[in-house]
């Protein structure tokens, strides 16, 4: 499993990186999502799905798994 | 009793569409602002409804409505957003002006505020929580607003500008009557006291540069290319007088209003201070339950949304509270679950125009958890003292005096 970010439509809310700090991160000079992990190793999965869902902008998806889009 | 400004019905709106609704109307027996909202639901106002009140607006009462709003800024515009109208309105640089224009304040301010940034302002913040703590805490009662609420915010953004402190109080009046005043002439004149003491702060920050925001914009107006004016830095700095201060204590004060109320919740907080994740939940949660902003819009051109017709220069407002409580995207929206996994609230709204202010907010709410409840476990509101309310863009009441058993 990977998520993937949309740069055009994160702004910075850091939801994801408040939810699941492992595998999503912020970039210091604009605070957008930075992934840190790729692919989302097993044991990360499931709180990876929820900072997807936290993302108020659907800036976030998890691919292979349209199921998780918003 | 209630007949403040109306007037007609404009021709473009059908008349199913029309509900009596005011905004600021606080009746006697509104004993909590949010439930003005709630009783909009209650009755079967349409999602999309219009009010003659104050100048005509449209509401919008829908999750997915209110977000289409803050995203699609082409329709719905953040230029001279006033209810009613006031003229003259100033430009307020980043958030009055929409792309691409914004990004030229937006890109200035937003490396400030991310988290990375605000983590850096930890320690002051604890400090002045402390300090504002300190003050009280041996007497066993406090009005949260006059001693902790409404000085913290104000505090951290007089800091932050590198203004002076012993100004503290002014400036607190001054935001204070810009968000309750109703009375277009009397805005109108808050307004131009406001641009006075800025005018006045620039004149002489001109002179003193330093590490702080309002250095940093003088800086950006005298960079060769920059394209920033010195009226746009004063609007700017206008911008996060108004926007920052009211909002956060508004807030804190409905979170220690429900503390207040319900021993559990704050034992249980209390138990989890120093862990983030848990923390950093009970804060979302806090902040969509008490979302205390009503947003305004203006539709930029005519159009046509969800079949309904809008003129240019519409008015739009957006209770975010209503987005927040939306059962279309919240499960038990009424309840607060401090355990809430799935929670995309709209408090900060979102978009380009998303709160900037967004973590230090968070970082100043969660130090005033840690550092009040240690120390004031058990607390209750003093019910002897009438507490006054208020509606309009922020909602909230203007006291709330608290009562604890103050150490021997």
């Amino acid at each position: 499993m990977k998520v993937v970010a949309n740069l055009a439509l994160c702004q910075g809310h850091a939801r994801c990186a408040a939810v699941c700090p492992q595998v999503f991160g912020t970039d210091a000079q604009f605070g957008k999502v930075v992934v840190l992990l790729d692919p989302v190793p097993a044991e990360l999965q499931e709180q990876a799905r929820l900072a997807v869902h936290n993302c108020p902008e659907g800036a976030l998806r998890v691919s292979k798994d349209s199921r998780s889009f918003p | 009793m209630s007949t403040p400004q109306t007037q007609s019905i404009p021709p473009h709106v059908p008349a199913h569409l029309v509900v009596d609704f005011d905004l600021f109307e606080v009746t006697p027996e509104l004993r909590d602002p949010f439930d003005k909202w709630q009783a909009l639901l209650d009755t079967g106002a349409p999602p999309i409804f219009w009010t003659p009140r104050n100048g005509g607006h449209w509401t919008f009462l829908k999750y997915d409505d209110i977000r289409e709003a803050y995203r699609n800024h082409e329709t719905f515009s953040n230029r001279h957003q006033s209810i009613p109208r006031t003229e003259p309105w100033p430009l307020l640089q980043p958030n009055g002006v929409d792309p691409p224009e914004h990004s030229k304040f937006r890109n200035l301010l937003v490396p400030l505020f991310t988290p990375a940034a605000v983590s850096l302002m930890q320690a002051e913040v604890r400090r002045r929580t402390r300090m504002l703590i300190d003050a009280f805490a041996d007497r066993g009662e406090c009005d949260f607003v006059a001693d902790f609420s409404g000085k913290l915010p104000t505090g951290m953004f007089i800091h932050l500008m590198g203004m002076d402190e012993g100004r503290l109080s002014e400036f607190i009046a001054l935001a204070d009557f810009f968000m309750r005043v109703e009375d277009p002439v009397a805005k109108a004149r808050n307004v131009g006291e406001i641009y006075g003491v800025l005018g006045e702060f620039f004149r002489h920050k001109e002179h003193h540069l330093g590490n702080d925001i309002a250095s940093l914009l003088l800086r950006a107006r005298d960079t060769a290319g920059s394209g920033v004016t010195q009226q746009e830095v004063i609007d700017c700095t206008f911008l996060l007088f108004v926007a920052g201060l009211d909002t956060v204590t508004s807030t804190m004060n409905f979170i220690w209003r429900h503390l207040a109320a319900v021993p559990a919740t704050r034992r249980e907080i209390a138990g989890y201070l120093e862990q983030p994740d848990k923390l950093s939940r009970t804060l979302e949660e806090l902040f969509r339950v008490y979302a205390v902003s009503n947003i305004y819009r203006r539709v930029k051109k005519d159009t046509v949304y969800k079949g309904i017709q809008m003129k240019a220069d519409d008015m739009v407002v957006l209770p975010d509270n209503l987005a927040n409580r939306d059962p279309a995207v919240f499960d038990r929206p009424a309840e607060l679950d401090l355990t809430r996994k799935v929670n995309p609230h709209l408090t900060f709204g979102l978009g380009v125009h998303r709160c900037l202010g967004s973590h230090l907010a968070k970082l100043e709410v969660a130090t005033a958890l840690q550092e009040w409840l240690p120390r004031i476990a058990d607390f209750r509101i003093d019910t002897a003292i009438p507490v006054k309310i208020y509606a309009g863009p922020v909602m909230g009441f203007r006291a709330l005096p608290l009562r604890w058993d103050a150490r021997a």
